[in-house]
C-alpha cells in the first residue's frame, strides 16, 4: 500500500432547493471547487468515483449523466451506492485506488437533489415480502431505535436538544451549511414540531440539495501540490444484517461503528480518542445518534454521552470539537453527506476550514452511517 | 412464490442552466440551440453545460437547424417513428419524433423542425418533431 | 437569467419478486395464522423473517421453530409526519404508532404497527399481541397491528 492524502476539497452552498442547476451542473460546481482548492487541472485526474443514492435522484445510471460533469469523460469512472455511507464509502474506494498504486490522482464526488424526489417514499422500497407494508422511512426507523437508547441510557430530550443547538450554531460559521441558526436554543428545539416521538423537527437533519468533492493524491503527487496534505492514516467500512429487527438495540450497541473505529484507531496509533483526536466530523442524521456515536467511538463511557454534551467537551472550544461544520444536522444532501464529513475533516487538517477552523488541528476523524447500522470511519492526519 | 407490485414515486427535475436556456428558446422563440466547444471546435446538440470529451472547456451557445439530415430511424407501434437527426451546423445528432408516414423515409434525407404551442411547465412540447422536407413543397 | 424549467414526472414501475423457499413457507403459514422462525444451527439465533443463511455465522439455515403471535415491545414511536405508501401512492397520515416486537420464541424483532398512539401509554418492555385481519392473504399485513396488553 502506498501512502495517500487529500489535497483539496470543494462543496456547494447547500440549500433546500437548487432549481437553478441540473444534477450534473450541481456536481460540476463542487468538482470545480475541489480542483481549484487542490491546484490541479482537470486533465491531471486519473479516475473518478461518484457517490449517489439509488432511486433518490430518479435517474437510472446517474454516473452516465454526471460523468462528464465530474471530469470523467474518457477516464475510469464508477459509482458507489451504500445508503447513507455512500459518500464515505466512495472516499474509501478512491483511497484504495490510490493506495493500491493503480492511480495517482482520484476525484471523489457525491451529490443529492432531495428537492427533486420523495426521499421518505424512496426509503420505503424495502423487502416486498417482509417490511414494505410497514415502512415508516428513516424517521420512523430512527425513532424506534431512540426509544431503546433512551431506555438503556436514560439520555434526555434536553441533552439531545443540546446537540441540535451546537450543530446549528457551528453551522452559522460555515458559509456552505444549509441550516445556519446562530440564535437557536434548547427551548426552541423542544418547542419545535414533533415529527416522530421523541424526535422534534430541530432534532432531525434537513433535506438538502448539494454536492461535495475531494481530490486524493499519491504521496509524491500530494507533496508536489500541497505543503500540508491530509494523509489518510486508516479507513474501514462495515456492513450489517439486512433487516432493522436483526440488530440488537442498534444505537446502544452500534457494533459496526465500534469495530470500524477500533480498526482505524489501531492503524493511526490512537489509544485515547478523546485525547488523541483534535476534531471529529461524524455522520449524525439525528441528535440522539450523535450521543450514541460518542459512546461507540470511545469519546466517553457507555451511558455517559448526555454528560459529555452537557459539559461542553464537544463544543468548538471544548476538548474534542465534534462537527464544527454543523454536521448532517445542518446540511444533508445524502449522497454527498459522507463526502462532506471527509472533506470537512480534511479541511481542518489542511488548515483551510475558515471561520470554523479548530486551531492547530492535526488529527481528524470522519465517519459515515447508513441504512440500519452500516458504518465507515477514516482518520486523517497532517505530518509535522 | 411470486408476488407482483408497483412502485409510484414523484420526481421534479431541474433542467438547469443550459437545459432551461435550450427549452425556453424552443418555447418562446421556436429556435433550437446548441453549444460550440472552444477546445474541439464541435457544435454539440442540444445546448449543454459540458463538452463530453473536453471536460472543462468553454462552451458558447449557438443556433442550429431548424433543417437537418435524418441519419437513422425506427418505427415502434407504441411510440411512432423515432429518428436520429443531425441538425444543420451541428456535429452531434439528437433523437426526436419523425412526423408523417414511414413510407417516404430514407436515411440521408433532409428533414425540417416543426413547432407548436407548449405550456410553461412543459416547454419541451414546443418541438413537435421533424418532417421530411419533400412534404413541405 | 432564463426562467428555470422544472419537469415533473411520476415514476410508475411494476415489479415481480420471487420470494425464495424460506419466505414462501413463512407466507403460507400466515394463511393459517401461524408464525415460524428459522434457527441457526451454530449460534442458535431464531430469525424472523426466515432466510436462507445466518449472516453472522455464514451457514445455511434449515431448521424451523414455532413463534407465538404475542411478545415484547422492544422499541416504539408515534409518527406524526405523513408518509407516501409507494405501493399505492396513497399517503398515510399521522399519528400512527410503530414498534419493534420480539415475538415469544424469536430472537430478532418484527417492525410493525401498534394500535396505541398515545406516547404516555407506550413503554419499552410492554407485552403486545398481534391482531389478525379477517381475510388472510399470506402477507405480513395479515397482521393489522399489535395491541398493548395490560
Amino acid at each position: 500500500m502506498r501512502r495517500a492524502a487529500i489535497i483539496g476539497t470543494g462543496q456547494t452552498h447547500h440549500a433546500s432547493k437548487r432549481d437553478d442547476v441540473s444534477q450534473p451542473e450541481l456536481v460540476r460546481e463542487a468538482s470545480a471547487r475541489a480542483l481549484l482548492d487542490a491546484g490541479i487541472d482537470a486533465a491531471a485526474i486519473n479516475a473518478v468515483v461518484i457517490s449517489s443514492m439509488e432511486l433518490f435522484e430518479g435517474r437510472a445510471l446517474p454516473e452516465l449523466w454526471l460523468g462528464e460533469a465530474a471530469y470523467a469523460a474518457g477516464k475510469p469512472c464508477m459509482k458507489v451506492a451504500t445508503g447513507g455511507t455512500s459518500g464515505t464509502s466512495a472516499c474509501i474506494a478512491g483511497y484504495h485506488q490510490v493506495a493500491s498504486g493503480m492511480f495517482d490522482l482520484v476525484l471523489v464526488v457525491g451529490y443529492e437533489k432531495h428537492s427533486e424526489g420523495n426521499t421518505q417514499a424512496g426509503m420505503a422500497i424495502v423487502d416486498p415480502y417482509w417490511d414494505r407494508a410497514v415502512a415508516s422511512g428513516a424517521l420512523g426507523n430512527f425513532a424506534l431505535s431512540i426509544s431503546q437508547y433512551m431506555a438503556d441510557t436514560g439520555v434526555t430530550e434536553e441533552q439531545a436538544a443540546r446537540v441540535a443547538v451546537k450543530a446549528r450554531r457551528n453551522a452559522a460559521r460555515n458559509p456552505y451549511a444549509h441550516l445556519q441558526m446562530a440564535d437557536i436554543t434548547v427551548e426552541k428545539v423542544l418547542e419545535s414540531r414533533m415529527l416522530a416521538h421523541p424526535i422534534h423537527m430541530l432534532d432531525m437533519c434537513p433535506q438538502s440539495d448539494g454536492a461535495c468533492a475531494i481530490v486524493i493524491a499519491a504521496e509524491k503527487t500530494a507533496n508536489k501540490f500541497c505543503d500540508r496534505p491530509a494523509w489518510i492514516e486508516g479507513a474501514a467500512t462495515r456492513h450489517q444484517q439486512p433487516y432493522i429487527g436483526d440488530i440488537e438495540r442498534r444505537l446502544t450497541t452500534m457494533e459496526t461503528l465500534r469495530s470500524a473505529a477500533k480498526e482505524v484507531y489501531a492503524k493511526a496509533g490512537i489509544s485515547d480518542p478523546r485525547r488523541d483526536l483534535d476534531v471529529a466530523e461524524i455522520y449524525e442524521p439525528v441528535t440522539y445518534a450523535e450521543l450514541a456515536w460518542y459512546e461507540a467511538l470511545g469519546f466517553c463511557g457507555q451511558g455517559d454521552a448526555g454528560r459529555l454534551i452537557e459539559e461542553g467537551v464537544t463544543e468548538m472550544d471544548g476538548e474534542l470539537p465534534v462537527n464544527p461544520s454543523g454536521g448532517v444536522l445542518s446540511s444533508n444532501p445524502v449522497g454527498a453527506s459522507g463526502v462532506i464529513r471527509v472533506a470537512e475533516a480534511a479541511s481542518q487538517v489542511l488548515g483551510r476550514a475558515g471561520e470554523h477552523q479548530v486551531d492547530g488541528a492535526t488529527t481528524a476523524l470522519a465517519t459515515g452511517y447508513g441504512v440500519y447500522a452500516w458504518a465507515d470511519a477514516l482518520v486523517l492526519r497532517a505530518m509535522s | 412464490m411470486i408476488r407482483e407490485g408497483s412502485i409510484r414515486l414523484p420526481f421534479a427535475y431541474a433542467a438547469g442552466k443550459s437545459g432551461s436556456t435550450y427549452l425556453r428558446a424552443l418555447q418562446e422563440e421556436q429556435r433550437i440551440l446548441g453549444s460550440r466547444c472552444s477546445a474541439c471546435d464541435r457544435i454539440l446538440a442540444p445546448a449543454r453545460s459540458f463538452c463530453p470529451t473536453c471536460g472543462d472547456a468553454e462552451l458558447q451557445t449557438v443556433e442550429i437547424g431548424p433543417g437537418g439530415v435524418l441519419l437513422a430511424w425506427t418505427e415502434r407501434p407504441d411510440k411512432g417513428i423515432l429518428g436520429l437527426v443531425k441538425l444543420d451546423s451541428a456535429d452531434t445528432a439528437i433523437v426526436h419524433r419523425i412526423l408523417g408516414s414511414s413510407d417516404v423515409l430514407s436515411t440521408g434525407m433532409r428533414v425540417q423542425a416543426r413547432f407548436g404551442d407548449a405550456s410553461d411547465e412543459n416547454p419541451e412540447d414546443s418541438l413537435l418533431g421533424f418532417a421530411p422536407e419533400v412534404a413541405d413543397s | 437569467m432564463t426562467r428555470p424549467v422544472i419537469i415533473s414526472h411520476e415514476m410508475d414501475a411494476t415489479w415481480r419478486y420471487a420470494s425464495g423457499v424460506a419466505m414462501e413457507r413463512f407466507a403460507n403459514n400466515l394463511l393459517e395464522r401461524r408464525i415460524e422462525a428459522m434457527q441457526c444451527g451454530e449460534c442458535k439465533r431464531r430469525y424472523l423473517p426466515p432466510r436462507p443463511f445466518c449472516g453472522n455465522c455464514r451457514v445455511p439455515l434449515t431448521d424451523w421453530a414455532p413463534v407465538a403471535s404475542e411478545g415484547v415491545l422492544e422499541a416504539w414511536t408515534v409518527v406524526y409526519l405523513p408518509i407516501v405508501d409507494n405501493r399505492t401512492g396513497i399517503t398515510r397520515d399521522g399519528p400512527y404508532a410503530m414498534g419493534l416486537i420480539r415475538l415469544d420464541g424469536a430472537d430478532t424483532t418484527l417492525n410493525h404497527y401498534v394500535a396505541e398512539t398515545d406516547p404516555a401509554c407506550l413503554k419499552v418492555g410492554q407485552r403486545v399481541k398481534a391482531v389478525w385481519r379477517e381475510e388472510l392473504r399470506g402477507a405480513i399485513d395479515d397482521i393489522l397491528h399489535f395491541e398493548v396488553l395490560e
